[in-house]
């Protein structure tokens, strides 16, 4: 640790925001046992001891998990459902794309740091963890586990800068076209979403690759709330095409009805998909949007 | 440097601007090509902006035509800039400009009333508005004159300096003495283009004044002054009664400038108070001199006012201050007389009493020259003296001025027989004075009895060339006149009586500070100089508002403001 804060490239994570992750991790402990979950655990049914829910019965389930004196009493077909600890395994996907070096602070700082911050929080629950950088060449580490293995997490994440041009969506499916291990897990996505395909396109991706996606989208201040006006020449950072408009307060009025479009259509399809999602600016504090995460429920616990 | 002359004179050649219009519009048309270059914004995500409802394409014709829009105020923020620099105006016209001497009369007939303030403020006001008027390329020197000539302000263009100089000019006192002041300007403008004189005046000028006019400058002439209606006094004099010092006669003389017949109070004053008041009336143009006999003024100085409101307050006033009375030299003949010795005791320091002896009468007769009056007390020299001033009491004798026909006893004064009107009898009450003895007398021709006794002369006045003598029949010392204040009073009115022809209390001239030439306010409208009328002065209209080229300077600023309010906004390119 304190060649990582001697080091002078390195700049981006230093000893004080080591620091700053090791009282991150006590706060997430202190909010998740406040919540009586501090490990991760998965429900199924039956493979538990701990009864934590009922979910009805569909047709194909095992009967052995059949709540029979529920049905006896009320006449309801219910599967019991058990708490199992589980050794999981989690990749931090975070988009290293041109688009993501935009804006003030730029978005890539606050995805860096935050995806940092999720895997020390993962290494210290002994999760496995694997952390990906997708740029123009795709970066990352193999799954791991260890609170120690954190400085290799921040030493490649202080080399990664925005370069990939291509969509998120292409580049998840590059990224899975590599994995070596195909197992179930956790894929925490730090991404600003703007994928031509839409922003479902990515998640659905993972799903489809049995790893239940954690969405994290970043959009910088100065795109919510843009100051441009007249005649501009707008140069697509990623696909380098150029579009010349003439830009009116009503022209940035629509922009953002759209941009406000596009978040909610990420929400709302990972609200049906039971994905959490969390929309951050890349000027919010980092402590802040993790405990805010942590709080909300459904990240590693 | 000279080459660049007009940049700073306000008259630009046309070339000169034509090529200032020229590099300047290129300039702008290329910058503003230049600007046409958009700028370049990276954005993250394309997409997001593309079809938006608002985002015009910079290819629709609307477009196009904000950019030419753009383009012509552009130009046109170059042009107003110009025309403010240029500045087109009467310079432009009439490069050369004259070159302007502004003469302010500051006589003293020009603090007359009969303008809105007085004169010189209307003068005041006609030459800032020829300042206000004059061309750019005009230049002006402020001056005025009354006796002398004195410049008020440099040479120049600047109308606030111009403008100070005349403030400056104050009035005063003295007369306007208007070829001296040509002659000043007349070196002033030397050398220099289109001379011109613009006299601003009441036109007051004695005909001498007039008489010529400068060479080789144009003259104009701007006449003040509305009326004529004053009424001053010319002169103010005083002097002393020998009789008596607290009394003062005094001379005084008006004038009526006024085309009516006037009334005017005249009060004097002496000390401060009024002494004397009365109305004089007074023709068109009436000179009138006055003397006020008997004013009592105890001070030494006296002063005359008109209390009629006319134009012309300065000459309203005048004061003199009153000489004391000089000293005279009086000899006693004969014995000892203390009364005569204590009423020429009580003359004061105004009288040097020299003393004979009765046995050297005619030793005092060829002295007689030397004294303002020789009284021979109960003795008569043997000669009759045929000029000087002489008090006889009691004569006799062949020396007698009057010829004697004996004497008679305790003679009664006639009250019929006194004339209280002849000086020597002034302030004097002999009605019951009681006389022992007199000599009886004979008046010779033009002698004037002034008291007598029933037939019998007891005072007689004689008044020839180079001589005048009193002669009183009876010794005061037999006659109870010496205990009455007649006695003094007899005495001093003798002293004033001989001596009204010789030395005296001469009057003193009031000192007027000014001539009495500019009491005569009458306005001169048509100004002849050397036989020819002066032109009238034409004085432009002052700018009611700003220069072109301040009003195109504003407008550019203006244009500027909002284009770049314009551009920030969005609103233009």
């Amino acid at each position: 640790m304190t060649a990582l804060a001697e080091s002078p490239a390195r700049r981006r994570f230093d000893e004080r925001f080591l620091r700053r992750l090791e009282t991150l991790e006590l706060a997430v402990r202190r909010a998740a046992r406040g919540q009586g979950r501090g490990i991760r655990r998965t429900r199924r049914a039956g493979a538990g001891l701990e009864l934590a829910d009922h979910r009805d019965y569909v047709p194909g389930d095992d009967l052995r998990y059949l709540d029979w004196n529920l049905y006896g009493r009320l006449d309801r077909r219910a599967l019991r459902l058990f708490e199992e600890d589980e050794d999981m395994a989690v990749d931090v996907l975070v988009d290293a794309s041109l688009s993501m070096g935009m804006g003030q602070p730029a978005k890539l700082e606050l995805a860096l740091q935050l995806g940092a911050a999720l895997a020390y929080v993962a290494l210290a629950n002994l999760d496995r963890v694997a952390v990906t950088a997708l740029g123009a060449e795709p970066r990352g580490l193999p799954r791991q586990r260890g609170k120690a293995r954190i400085l290799g997490v921040l030493g490649l994440f202080e080399e990664v800068a925005a370069t990939g041009r291509s969509p998120l969506s292409a580049s998840l499916r590059g990224f899975l076209s590599r994995r070596t291990r195909r197992g179930r897990g956790v894929a925490v996505v730090i991404s600003d979403f703007y994928d031509p395909a839409g922003p479902r396109a990515a998640l659905d991706l993972l799903r489809a690759h049995r790893l239940d996606p954690i969405a994290v989208q970043l959009t910088a201040p100065d795109e919510l709330a843009p100051v441009l006006r007249g005649d501009l020449r707008l140069r697509d950072v990623e696909t380098g095409e150029a579009h010349d408009l003439t830009l009116s307060a009503a022209a940035v009025a629509a922009y953002q009805r759209r941009l406000s479009g596009l978040r909610r259509e990420l929400e709302g399809h990972c609200r049906e998909r039971g994905i959490p999602c969390f929309s951050v600016t890349s000027d919010q504090p980092l402590d802040a949007v993790v405990l805010r995460m942590f709080r909300a429920g459904g990240l590693l616990g | 440097m000279a080459g660049l002359g007009w940049l700073f004179s306000g008259a630009v050649p046309a070339a000169a601007t034509a090529a200032l219009a020229v590099i300047a519009s290129g300039i702008i048309v290329a910058l503003y090509f230049v600007r046409l270059r958009r700028r370049e914004v990276p954005v993250a995500f394309a997409a997001l902006w593309l079809g938006l409802a608002g985002a015009a394409s910079a290819l629709r014709r609307s477009r196009r035509l904000r950019h030419w829009l753009s383009l012509l105020l552009a130009l046109s923020i170059v042009a107003a800039l110009l025309v403010g620099a240029v500045d087109p105006g009467p310079a432009a016209v009439d490069p050369t400009g004259r070159s302007w001497v502004i003469l302010i009369d500051r006589s003293a007939s020009m603090s007359a009333s009969d303008e809105v303030g007085t004169r010189l403020e209307a003068a005041r006001a006609r030459a800032r508005a020829l300042v206000r008027g004059m061309n750019p390329a005009d230049r002006a020197l402020v001056a005025s004159f009354a006796a002398e000539p004195t410049a008020e302000s440099g040479f120049g263009a600047d109308p606030a300096a111009l403008e100070r100089g005349i403030a400056a000019v104050a009035p005063t006192d003295e007369a306007g003495e208007l070829p001296r002041a040509l002659a000043f300007a007349a070196a002033v403008l030397r050398g220099r283009p289109r001379p011109t004189v613009a006299l601003i005046s009441d036109g007051g000028f004695t005909e001498d004044a007039r008489r010529a006019a400068p060479a080789g400058i144009e003259l104009r002439y701007a006449p003040v002054g509305r009326r004529g209606e004053n009424v001053a006094i010319l002169s103010l004099g005083a002097r002393r009664v020998p009789s008596d010092p607290g009394a003062v006669e005094a001379g005084v003389v008006v004038q009526s400038f006024r085309s009516a017949p006037a009334v005017v109070p005249l009060e004097i004053l002496s000390g401060g108070h009024l002494i004397d008041r009365l109305r004089v009336t007074l023709a068109p143009g009436e000179r009138r001199s006055i003397t006020l006999a008997d004013l009592f003024a105890p001070g030494a100085r006296i002063e005359a006012r008109l209390a009629a409101a006319d134009d012309l307050e300065t000459d309203d006033r005048a004061a003199a201050t009153v000489p004391p009375l000089p000293r005279r030299r009086v000899l006693r003949v004969g014995d000892a007389d203390l009364y005569l010795d204590g009423a020429l005791l009580s003359l004061g320091r105004t009288v040097v009493v020299d003393r004979l002896p009765g046995a050297e009468a005619e030793a005092a007769l060829a002295r007689a020259g030397d004294y303002d009056l020789v009284i021979f007390d109960g003795v008569t020299p043997d000669e009759q003296p045929s000029s000087g001033r002489f008090l006889y009491f009691d004569p006799r004798g062949p020396g007698s001025p009057l010829a004697t026909r004996g004497r008679i006893r305790d003679p009664v004064l006639d009250p019929a027989s006194l004339r209280a009107d002849h000086p020597l009898l002034r302030h004097l009450d002999l009605a019951d004075v009681n006389i022992a003895e007199a000599v009886r007398l004979t008046p010779g021709p033009g002698d004037r009895v002034l008291a007598g006794a029933f037939g019998a002369p007891l005072v007689i006045a004689r008044e020839r060339p180079g001589l005048r003598a009193v002669v009183v029949a009876f010794d005061p010392r037999g006659s109870d006149l010496p205990m009455r204040p007649a006695f003094p009073l007899l005495i001093a009115n003798t002293l004033a009586w001989t001596g009204v022809d010789r030395a005296g209390a001469p009057p003193s001239e009031a000192a007027l500070p000014r001539d009495p030439r500019e009491s005569d306010t009458r306005p001169i409208a048509r100004l002849e100089l050397g036989g020819r009328e002066v032109p009238a002065l034409q004085v432009a209209r002052p700018r009611r508002w700003p220069r072109a080229g301040l009003l195109a300077s504003g407008l550019a600023a203006l244009l500027l403001i909002g284009e770049w309010i314009s551009y920030h906004r969005r609103w233009t390119t």
